[in-house]
């Protein structure tokens, strides 16, 4: 009987402790319990973080509610295993549109129609609120914005060589002939990124891709409505061979452009003679230049939008940004989505130099301290609507698989641009 | 950070506390039953929290994701073999099972080869030499995977004709008058599926070296003075003296890093993710689910490998055990 006793004692004492654990795992998960406290997870850079950071903690505090935000490193897949473990923060700022469509697709975020207010929307900017929208409702809402369409040249050595900016795509043919035949290499270019390899290359795809078929064109290819296989997107892929794949367009072959780091294939535009003389890239491209041209970026680096398809046209603007998921309906939550729709939300990253470009037609221009940012401001302003990286928008398979890796083995001379184009069309996925 | 510290001092604590407890515990019921009763139960007893730990981190899961490839990417609903057809029919996905077998029949190969040449000869160095070489092979396996992977592909980096090259290998090719060679884009022959295999065989090949010298020094002398007494040269020796009785530690070694190739990701996920045709089945699961979002297909992908490493697991043990019943 005393063995009994003792027995059941012990049960008591390992229920207790197993309790004690469990209450432990749960004080570690980091779940915000405290109705209050709204967690917001973003990848941005770090002074765009700091800036968000800024606005929307004296926001929240007059609001009455405490925000957390976190900065997380590959967040496209750590939020959908926080979302399938059901651990998920309140709101997340994702960069692509692809993984707010599987967030949407299970059931996991909360639509926006009713929480932001049409004064909000309609001061976004034109082409901003499609990319977040999926099966007709609002999940996605631009957050911060980046553009890509944006070619930089060195200013010293161009306004030497007499070179105008061009304002249509015939014009950009002409003076890459010139510079060919002035015996300088017209492109920079470099699609290798590591495990992303090939994602300039697809940027210049959705350039000529909306440049010809205008922002319809362009969604209707997004969604695979059009094909890859299609005349437009083929007429897109032979512009992009003839201006930078042709040989002596570019440093070296086919096997270079896909070996060359994006962030270093213009290392040698900065000479005094450059050694190519263009480059098309995003406003975060500035990330990996040199100190000294960044110094002098106003003296030094000159920058025009991609230009149109025809003289006089307002033309599409490509881009991409962060779009924020509400994942927890709750009313703190909501208030603090509200929040980051507010143009203002943006004062303190513009103030302070970082790469963010507001998503709102009325927000302060003159606010923007980063030089970048000012010509990206210009170039949305003079188009017609900003219109986000396709490839993000596309699904993974797509957009984050076959469409860089058969773009790359295309300009490594593995397969011509019929074959490519056919096979990015047979690996879009069924569902 | 002094929370963090806290909560994981206790959790450790309690842990081991909760796990003597239920030992404590299994053996306070098992002393509850008559005499006989409590040793026929006893083990049956303490083996359970094994039993069950292993049905729950591994069976259950396995169970699961075999449940799962049946099902579509959000593994919602039942697709039948959709997955598995969609995978195999594609020309990509058997060109990864093409690089994936090339893994498979290369590298434990030439691990066990080159590891048990190290072995053969480092035994007929001097105690210092033997030391110093063992310690120098053995050292790759010291570092990890990804940090020995970045830093091999610095060995392979390519830079354009005209600028300094930073890779070491491009860098003698220069030297040498020639052209650089972006060395992880020569498809030709599966090259840099060979040039990454190396890879692994450096950080592989100390392992085999440390197991198949141990079973060398094992060898009995005896049986060697007998062979030279008979008139058998060195070689005869070797193939037909030591290797017979070394063969099973050869298998074991041979089977653990064929078991090895087959989960490898890191090497293959850094240095290239799987472009210009280098893709291999633990990469592809990666991008299927991490990526690509497709529960589906990433199952389906497991199931394969899962099937694909049942015998060569099986034999493993039958092999062990064999081996310990001698």
């Amino acid at each position: 009987m005393r063995v009994h006793k003792r027995g059941v004692k012990a049960l008591t004492a390992v229920a207790a402790m197993a309790l004690g654990v469990s209450g432990l795992a749960a004080c570690g998960g980091g779940s915000s319990s405290d109705d209050k406290t709204v967690e917001i997870w973003m990848s941005v850079d770090q002074p765009v973080f700091d800036g968000l950071k800024k606005s929307m903690t004296a926001k929240a505090k007059k609001a009455g509610i405490t925000v957390k935000m976190s900065k997380v490193t590959d967040i496209n897949s750590l939020i959908m295993t926080k979302i399938q473990a059901n651990d998920a923060p309140d709101i997340a700022l994702i960069p692509q549109p692809g993984v707010v469509a599987n967030i949407v697709k299970r059931n996991k975020a909360i639509a926006l129609d009713d929480v932001i207010s049409s004064d909000a929307k309609d001061s976004m900017l034109g082409g901003a609120l499609e990319a977040g929208t999926f099966n007709g409702k609002l999940y996605g809402l631009l957050s911060s914005a980046n553009v890509k369409s944006l070619v930089f040249y060195n200013k010293k050595a161009w306004d030497k060589a007499g070179y105008k900016a061009p304002t249509t795509i015939d014009e950009l043919d002409a003076l890459t002939d010139q510079i060919k035949s002035d015996g300088g290499v017209p492109w920079c270019f470099g699609i290798e990124s590591d495990t992303a390899t090939g994602w300039p290359a697809t940027d210049w795809f959705e350039e000529l891709v909306m440049k010809y078929g205008g922002a319809d064109g362009y969604n209707d290819w997004v969604t695979h409505k059009t094909k890859f296989d299609s005349d437009l997107v083929k007429q897109a892929g032979e512009e992009f061979q003839k201006l930078v794949l042709t040989p002596g367009n570019h440093i070296g072959d086919g096997k270079t452009i896909a070996s060359t780091n994006f962030g270093d294939a213009e290392n040698s535009m900065w000479k005094d003679k450059p050694g190519c003389w263009m480059l098309k890239q995003g406003t975060f491209i500035t990330a990996f230049w040199p100190e000294d041209v960044v110094k002098n970026f106003s003296k030094d680096v000159g920058v025009f939008g991609f230009p149109s398809a025809t003289s006089g046209e307002k033309a599409p603007v490509l881009g991409g940004g962060d779009l924020a998921v509400l994942l927890n309906d709750n009313a703190s939550a909501k208030k603090a989505m509200q929040m980051l729709a507010e143009t203002d939300t943006g004062d303190d990253a513009a103030k302070n130099g970082s790469t963010y470009l507001s998503p709102h037609n009325d927000f302060d221009s003159s606010l923007y301290v980063n030089p970048v940012i000012k010509a990206a401001d210009q170039v949305v302003k003079n188009g017609s609507g900003l219109l986000f990286d396709g490839s993000d928008q596309m699904p993974g398979e797509v957009g984050a698989g076959s469409f860089w890796k058969q773009v790359t083995s295309w300009i490594t001379g593995q397969q011509d641009l019929n074959d490519t184009l056919k096979n990015i069309d047979d690996s879009w996925p069924s569902s | 950070m002094f929370l963090k510290t806290t909560n994981a001092v206790i959790t450790v604590v309690a842990g081991v506390g909760v796990a003597v407890a239920v030992y404590w515990i299994l053996n306070k019921i098992a002393e509850l039953l008559p005499g006989r009763w409590e040793d026929r139960i006893k083990p049956y007893l303490f083996i359970l929290p094994a039993y069950a730990a292993i049905t729950l981190y591994l069976i259950y899961p396995s169970i699961l994701t075999f449940i799962y490839s049946f099902k579509d990417s959000t593994s919602t609903e039942w697709v039948g073999f959709d997955n598995f057809t969609s995978l195999l029919t594609s020309h990509e996905f058997q060109q990864t099972l093409v690089n994936t077998l090339l893994w498979m029949i290369i590298v434990p190969i030439f691990t066990v080869a080159i590891g048990l040449a190290v072995a053969v000869l480092s035994d007929r160095l001097g105690p210092r030499g033997e030391n110093i070489s063992k310690t120098l092979i053995f050292m790759p396996m010291a570092i990890s995977m990804v940090g020995a992977a970045t830093v091999w592909r610095f060995l392979y980096a390519y830079r354009p004709p005209g600028q300094e090259q930073i890779g070491l290998q491009n860098a003698l090719v220069v030297l040498l008058g020639g052209k650089p060679v972006p060395w992880l884009q020569q498809d030709q022959f599966h090259l840099n599926s060979l040039l990454l295999m190396v890879m692994l065989l450096w950080a592989q090949i100390g392992f085999a070296m440390v197991l198949l010298s141990a079973a060398i020094k094992g060898v009995p002398v005896d049986t060697l003075e007998a062979a030279r007494i008979d008139g058998a040269g060195e070689r005869q020796i070797f193939f037909r003296v030591v290797v017979p009785q070394i063969k099973g530690t050869i298998i074991t070694v041979f089977v653990t890093t064929l078991i090895t190739v087959m989960k490898i990701f890191d090497i293959v996920y850094v240095m290239t993710n799987g472009n210009f045709n280098t893709n291999i089945l633990g990469v592809e699961f990666y991008n299927q689910l991490f990526t690509n979002f497709n529960n589906g297909a990433a199952a389906a992908i497991v199931v394969i490998l899962m099937v694909a490493m049942a015998p060569i697991m099986i034999y493993q043990v039958r092999n062990f055990k064999a081996e310990e019943a001698a």
